[in-house]
């Protein structure tokens, strides 16, 4: 009987024949990626009693979350992850500056097809994107995985999202992925492996596949993946310098839910407050004025979401009284961006450039709102209170979206632009 | 051995039409503006303060108290303060018809007792707040004063595992003295 790709790598890094939904296995994994919470992580880790972490070699740190330090508290973390590195001699650390975990962790080298990565974030799913088993995990358990090496999963149900036909002008992977979630609801892969197939997904650069891998945490999904092909070998040539070997779900395998959509009958997309998955098409919220904009985080924040953004602003400026926040996911990006004109382009409409990482995502510092003021994001959550004030509204849409509301201080459909 | 029944009072968490709250992302639980405290025990009093109705939850929940919510309890973000808030109120066990997958983890991992009833909506009558139930994690069984039952999902094998050894550390201390 055929095997879904969670199926194959489970059951490959398991040592078994096969495994079938349901299972629980141990496995080794290749990465253990966490962040900013590394701090408590640690001192987790500590009250286990050991001395020295299983294997520095899985270990993947970048401080990303609250960086540069916003406080005291903030900086003492810092300091703390820092002590705890170089006392562990993990070399895979990226201290602040370098960018957002989700999107250093692959430009690293740390993320390949068939690998399995845990990480103390949600996120974490993102790298499926690249072919590898990826999922969040909390903290006690990273700190478990530091001590032990090891973790136990159960082997998920697995979805198949069939995405065929052409995707329109303007409308890019975060409208398809929030159209997605509007259909199948924040619940609706709940525990599940959810591949991503089809045309318009094998069109795709490895960065838009990372904005769908990236919010199947948004529709309960255990880890979402793309079948790697050349596009991916091409990604990861030059950062991943060893063999690896890639996993594809073979045809015959059996799926819990089997379901197709036609990229070009989707328009672009807003995620209303206060869920993801309260989603209407960017026609029904044109209009609603917006205080502040934000182009960046672990979904949107690369260097097509930045030239995106560039083409809607270039020779235009910012409507008065909105603050337009531009956010490269990572210092490569940003490079990256400054080399093609993109950041100039933005700075020269009226954006505030800030560095590299999560910044008001997360409501921490960088942008908070105050009570009443309406935020449209590119980031992948919109929860009640997520940016600062609890009476704040936070809309969600592509980088094309985000960049034309800048534009005129309302929602507006980016075709129009 | 740690009880595999236990018995408490009842909160059921409803939203602001009266119907079982579905969808109470991380967030709601345990607000990102206290993510910096560590100490399990101060966590206890933001539980449910981000959650509409719910602001004043920790001051009127009790040691030994049952919740009972909709679907995808504890969807959103990993954070384990969720989980964890919970404990420190003394919360015996939470029934939802659903939950989010890393909250899942986090709880069997934290040894606090996490109970899936599927169908639990159309039950939903049946069960108001303030009554005694007993919740049986080998059979699932939940059981009213007055002596209806129910049945959810047992524990799994390493959900239990787990649990009776207190948590995911002790569970490995004792998987590494067996080995």
């Amino acid at each position: 009987m055929g095997q879904t790709f969670v199926e194959q790598v489970l059951a490959r890094k398991a040592g078994l024949e096969a495994v079938v939904p349901g299972q629980i296995v141990t496995v080794r994994p290749d990465k253990l990626l966490t962040h900013d919470n590394t701090a408590d992580i640690s001192s987790k880790f500590r009250r286990i009693g050991l001395d020295k972490v299983a294997d520095p070699g899985i270990n993947v740190i970048v401080l990303d979350h609250v960086v540069p330090a916003a406080n005291e508290t903030y900086a003492t973390n810092h300091q703390i992850i820092r002590e705890f590195v170089a006392e562990q001699g993990i070399s895979a650390f990226y201290d602040v500056g370098e960018g957002i975990c989700h999107q250093v962790l692959p430009e690293k080298g740390h993320a390949w097809p068939g690998a399995v990565i845990v990480g103390s974030d949600s996120h974490t799913t993102t790298h499926g994107a690249f072919g590898a088993f990826s999922a969040g995990i909390g903290r006690t358990e990273a700190a478990a995985v530091m001590a032990t090496g090891k973790i136990w999963l159960r082997v998920p149900e697995s979805f198949r999202i069939v995405i065929d036909g052409d995707m329109s002008e303007r409308v890019m992977a975060k409208d398809v992925i929030l159209y997605i979630i509007g259909d199948l609801r924040a619940d609706g892969a709940n525990y599940c492996s959810v591949e991503f197939t089809g045309e318009a997904v094998q069109a795709m650069s490895v960065a838009s596949r990372m904005v769908l891998t990236n919010m199947a945490a948004e529709m309960g999904a255990k880890n979402g993946v793309v079948e790697p092909d050349e596009n991916t070998r091409a990604w990861l040539a030059g950062r991943v310098d060893h063999a690896y070997e890639e996993v594809h779900a073979d045809s015959d395998a059996t799926y819990e839910r089997v379901i197709t959509y036609d990229a070009s009958e989707i328009v672009p997309q807003v995620a209303k407050p206060h869920t993801v998955d309260n989603v209407a098409p960017v026609t029904e919220v044109a209009g609603t004025p917006i205080d502040q904009a934000l182009i960046g985080t672990c979904t949107d924040g690369r260097l097509e979401d930045l030239a995106a953004a560039a083409e809607i602003v270039r020779g235009r400026q910012v409507a008065p009284g909105v603050r337009l926040l531009v956010l490269p996911a990572s210092r490569e990006v940003l490079l990256d961006a400054i080399e093609q004109g993109y950041v100039s382009d933005l700075v020269t409409a009226g954006a505030t450039l800030l560095n590299p990482g999560c910044g008001p995502c997360l409501g921490a510092h960088e942008g908070c709102m105050a009570p009443g003021e309406a935020t449209i994001s590119t980031a992948n959550r919109n929860f009640k209170g997520r940016m600062g004030s609890k009476e704040a509204f936070i809309y969600l849409g592509s980088p094309a979206t985000v960049a034309a509301s800048a534009l005129t201080g309302v929602i507006t459909d980016p075709r129009e632009m | 051995m740690r009880k595999t029944e236990v018995k408490g009072r009842l909160w059921i968490l409803t939203d602001l039409d009266g119907e079982l709250f579905n969808d109470i992302d991380t967030d709601m639980i345990f607000h990102n503006q206290y993510l910096h405290i560590t100490d399990v025990e101060e966590m206890g009093q933001y539980t449910l303060d981000n959650l509409s109705g719910w602001e004043d939850f920790a001051e009127k929940a009790r040691e030994g108290d049952v919740i009972m919510a909709g679907k995808n309890f504890g969807a959103g973000s990993s954070r384990q303060q969720a989980v964890d808030c919970f404990r420190a109120l003394g919360i015996v066990a939470i029934v939802a018809e659903s939950f989010g997958a890393i909250y899942k983890r986090n709880a069997i991992n934290s040894g606090l007792p996490i109970v899936a009833f599927p169908g639990l909506t159309e039950h939903a009558d049946a069960f108001e707040t303030g009554v005694e139930v007993a919740v049986d994690f080998e059979t699932g069984q939940l059981t009213l004063k007055g002596g209806e039952t129910f049945e959810a999902e047992p524990f799994s094998q390493v959900q239990m595992d787990i649990y009776q050894a207190g948590d995911l550390f002790a569970y490995g201390k004792e998987m590494g003295e067996q080995q």
